[in-house]
C-alpha cells in the first residue's frame, strides 16, 4: 500500500526534528498508526507524567483529522474514561493545514489548560468547577499512579 | 487498498455506532443496552460491559428474537469478547440467556465458531453487529425457528 507523500514527510520530520516532550513513532506494520507519548506540561497537575496515546491517520487524512486517544488513565475534564479527547481542532476546527505535530502540541496545551466549560467527562468537569483545588489534587494523584512508571 | 484501521480505533467506531441515538460522547453501558433496544425496536444492540476498560475487550450484546419463530419477543443476552487480535480474528461469543440452537453449546452457551458462517469465514471488515445479525438470522432459519426452547428468562 503506497503511503501518501504528505504522511511520509510528516513522519520524517517528526523523527528528525522531534517536538520537545512529545514522541510519535509509527508501527512497522501500519505506517498510519503511531505510538505517542506526551509529557505532562510543567506547572500543571500532569507535570512529571508520561502519557501514552495512540494516533491513526484515516484514509482521507488530511481532509479529515487524525484519530487520537490516550492509553494512560488521566483525570481531565476534556478526556473521557476511554481516553477520547474533546478538542475543537480534532473535530469541527480541523484544517488540512494542521499536522500531526500541531495536533499533539494542542493536546499537550490542553493538558496545561483544562476547559471544564466544554467537557467530555461530565463528572470530572463538574468537580473541576465546584472544587478546583480538589480536582487538581486528584489529577496529580492519578498522574503519580498511572503516568509515572 | 484502504488504510488498515487498528483494533482500538475499530472498536471505538463500533462503540460510537452502537451508541447512536444516545447522548453523544456518553459511553453506553450494559444497563443502557436493553433500554436502547426496546426504545429503538432494533433487532440487535451492543455496548461496552465496562465503561472504564481502556482495552474495550468485553461487550454485552442483545438480540431481539426474530418474528414468526419461537424466539419472537424474547430478548437474548450475549457476552462478546474481543481479544487483542480482533478484528483480524473473530470475537468470542457466549449466550447468557438460555437458548436451544445447534451453534450454541447447551452446557455453557458458548457459540461454536465452526457452525456460524460469519465466524467460520471471518473477514476483517465484519463487526460485532455482523455477528449479532447473523445469529438472529440463524434463529429464524426454517430448521431452527421451531426448536423447543428453555423457559424465557433462564440463564446459563
Amino acid at each position: 500500500m503506497a503511503l501518501p507523500k504528505r504522511i511520509i514527510k510528516e513522519t520524517e520530520r517528526l523523527m528528525s526534528e522531534p517536538v520537545p516532550g512529545i514522541s510519535a513513532v509509527p508501527h512497522e506494520d501500519n505506517l498510519r498508526y503511531f505510538d505517542v507519548t506526551i509529557d505532562g506540561p510543567a506547572s500543571s497537575p500532569y507535570e512529571g507524567g508520561k502519557f501514552r496515546a495512540e494516533l491513526f491517520l484515516p484514509d482521507d487524512y488530511p481532509m479529515t483529522p487524525p484519530k487520537i486517544r490516550f492509553l494512560t488513565k488521566i483525570y481531565h475534564p476534556n478526556i473521557d474514561k476511554l481516553g477520547r479527547i474533546c478538542l475543537d481542532v480534532l473535530k469541527s476546527n480541523w484544517s488540512p493545514a494542521l499536522q500531526i505535530r500541531t495536533i499533539l502540541l494542542s493536546i499537550q496545551a490542553l493538558l496545561g489548560a483544562p476547559n471544564p466549560d466544554d467537557p467530555l467527562a461530565n463528572d470530572v468537569a463538574q468537580r473541576w468547577k465546584e472544587n478546583e483545588p480538589a480536582a487538581i489534587q486528584t489529577a496529580r494523584e492519578w498522574t503519580k499512579t498511572h503516568a509515572m512508571a | 487498498m484502504a488504510a488498515k484501521v487498528p483494533r482500538n480505533f475499530r472498536l471505538l467506531e463500533e462503540l460510537e455506532k452502537g451508541e447512536k441515538g444516545l447522548g453523544a460522547g456518553e459511553s453506553i453501558l450494559a444497563e443502557d443496552v436493553l433500554q436502547n433496544l426496546t426504545m429503538r425496536q432494533e433487532a440487535c444492540s451492543y455496548g461496552l460491559a465496562d465503561g472504564d476498560d481502556l482495552m474495550m475487550s468485553n461487550w454485552n450484546g442483545t438480540i431481539l428474537g426474530p418474528p414468526h419463530s419461537v424466539h419472537e419477543n424474547r430478548i437474548y443476552s450475549v457476552n462478546i469478547h474481543c481479544d487483542s487480535d480482533y478484528p483480524d480474528k473473530p470475537p468470542v461469543l457466549q449466550f447468557v440467556s438460555k437458548v436451544n440452537l445447534p451453534c450454541v453449546d447447551a452446557r455453557n452457551g458458548k457459540v461454536d465458531p465452526s457452525k456460524l458462517p460469519c465466524l467460520a469465514n471471518w473477514k476483517r471488515d465484519y463487526t460485532m453487529e455482523t455477528v449479532l445479525i447473523e445469529l438472529r438470522r440463524y434463529m429464524a432459519l426454517p430448521q431452527h425457528k421451531k426448536l423447543p426452547q428453555p423457559p424465557e428468562g433462564t440463564t446459563f
